[in-house]
């Protein structure tokens, strides 16, 4: 259905506000930065070091490359997960690597890389709520953090749960302590990195061992953006070929990290999901 | 908006009505809207006793009285509502015995913080608006109860305050707008209400006008009611006092 005359004005009238340098390689080079926003607080994807205040980790290393690569100066803008796609959509950033899922959905608004990280959600519950299955958790309470896939991965699992969400992990995860919900919900890593925050009592909870959906993690470029998706894409298989990928990953995933995984199970090879 | 696909222009300007007005969408944003409604309407018959009681708790001739209820609205009132949301989900609970807490926690306890921390916010600001009203009425009202043989209490309950109250309705139903509009804020504590599920909507559908749009009418629409019920009262009872 057609929008009125007003409606439509109010529309132009906020993307103009909202305007900002449509991304492409020739822009960005004019300009001599990129603008890659970033979530902050996901460690180890991209999370604040706590001795230089500078924000690290694997896609911040991955952003620095690219950048790298183009010739210019990156510069890292914070944002919420809620307002991944929003800025990118708006030109206010040009490049996302803020932990974002490639799925088909999504494809109709932002163009993906190849993805960077094969991971999953998963469910953190107190061992003293005797929950050892993902099914135990029909009609229960659980608790996640707002505007990412977790919710409605929660929902296609398990359709009668009563899911919460929070602003950010952090108050999720501190509202399951609390008891006020059966479950956590979050991505593998994120939920690796809880358990170490938590420290000693991280005895009384447990990771549910069924995978709730699995992700790719995926760079996200404006939609139809041709150049710098191959720019990146570029970027990306050199570092595959190269070895330097899996070094990366290693460095924030490998042994001797919170997630402590031993090896690395997938290729930055693809942009295809099912 | 040099630059920008038409794709993306075409999908701004495309208002998708159908989402509205049928659909699992429309019942998501209605049951907000409903749970918005009952959120402020338990917060007003919560607040406006509690509001009355710390106006009196001021006005009394008992001076640690009138500390406790200026204690009470400076506190309360200097905090900012999101603060106190996150007060009486996060911390205040914790210091409850387990068992309560327990089966606290089993049941709404978003909801329950929601709306203790919207009553006594409410409740701050109302006392004020009521305290200024009882202090309309001359002081003659309340010594000429006093020299009729009634008390402190009953010569405010049967002659300053229904002359009080008369005058106090107009500030009073502005911080029932304000109360409407705040109810928003139970957002960041989880409490599916209306701001929270046009945010699952947009999330859901990635249609950020239309969901954005029937939340800000559904918010104009009831604020314009409780506007029209002031409207009323003044014209039936107030205009009719100054003839």
């Amino acid at each position: 259905m057609r929008i009125s005359l007003l409606s439509s004005a109010v529309a132009v009238a906020l993307s103009l506000v909202s305007a900002g340098v449509f991304a492409d390689v020739a822009a960005i080079k004019n300009k001599g930065e990129i603008v890659i926003g970033t979530l902050g607080t996901d460690e180890p994807n991209s999370f604040v070091d706590p001795k230089t205040r500078q924000i690290i980790g694997y896609e911040i290393d991955l952003g620095n490359e690219i950048a790298k690569d183009l010739g210019v100066k990156p510069v890292y803008k914070q944002i919420a997960v809620a307002a991944r796609i929003p800025e990118l959509q708006q030109g206010r950033v040009d490049l996302l690597a803020a932990s974002l899922t490639h799925n088909k959905e999504r494809e109709a608004l932002v163009d993906f890389s190849y993805s960077v990280l094969i991971t999953g959600q998963k469910a953190m519950v107190k061992k003293s709520s005797g929950v050892t299955a993902l099914d135990q958790l029909a009609g229960e309470k659980i608790l996640t953090v707002k505007g990412g896939t977790q919710e409605p991965n929660i929902l296609k699992a398990l359709p009668t749960a009563k899911v919460v969400t929070f602003d950010t992990s952090q108050q999720a995860l501190l509202a399951l302590q609390q008891g006020k919900g059966k479950a956590f919900v979050d991505d593998e890593s994120a939920l690796n990195n809880d358990f170490a925050k938590i420290g000693a009592g991280a005895k009384g909870y447990a990771i549910l061992p069924e995978n709730l959906s699995t992700e790719a993690l995926a760079l996200a470029l404006p939609k139809d953006s041709g150049d710098l998706k191959v720019a990146v894409d570029k970027t990306l298989a050199r570092l595959e070929s190269s070895g330097e990928a899996e070094k990366l990953y290693l460095k924030w995933y490998g042994p001797g990290t919170k997630s402590n995984q031993a090896e690395r199970h997938f290729k930055i090879d693809s942009d295809q999901v099912e | 908006m040099a630059g920008r696909s038409p794709r993306v222009l075409r999908e701004m300007l495309d208002f998708d009505y159908s989402l509205l007005l049928s659909g699992q969408y429309h019942d998501m944003l209605l049951s907000g809207l409903m749970l918005s409604i009952k959120l402020a309407c338990v917060t007003l018959v919560c607040a406006l006793p509690l509001a009355l009681f710390i106006a009196l708790l001021r006005l009394s001739p008992v001076r640690p009285l009138q500390w406790l209820g200026f204690a009470y609205v400076e506190s309360i009132r200097n905090i900012p509502l999101l603060a106190h949301m996150l007060f009486w989900y996060f911390a205040a609970p914790e210091f409850l015995p387990e068992s309560f807490r327990e089966w606290l926690y089993a049941g709404n306890i978003e909801a329950i913080s929601a709306i203790v921390a919207l009553t006594l916010y409410t409740a701050a600001f109302m006392s004020e608006d009521i305290r200024s009203g009882i202090r309309a009425i001359p002081i003659v009202q309340l010594e000429a109860g006093r020299a009729l043989g009634f008390g402190y209490l009953a010569s405010m309950r049967l002659v300053v305050l229904p002359q009080a109250l008369r005058v106090t309705v107009a500030p009073l139903i502005s911080q029932t707008l304000n109360l409407w509009k705040n109810t928003s804020i139970a957002t960041v504590v989880g409490v599916a209400e209306l701001m929270y599920q046009a945010g699952q909507v947009e999330t859901a559908t990635f249609r950020s006008l239309e969901s954005f749009a029937f939340a800000t009418s559904a918010y104009l629409s009831v604020s314009l009611l409780i506007t029209g019920a002031a409207a009323w009262y003044q014209h039936r009872y107030v205009q009719a006092k100054s003839r």
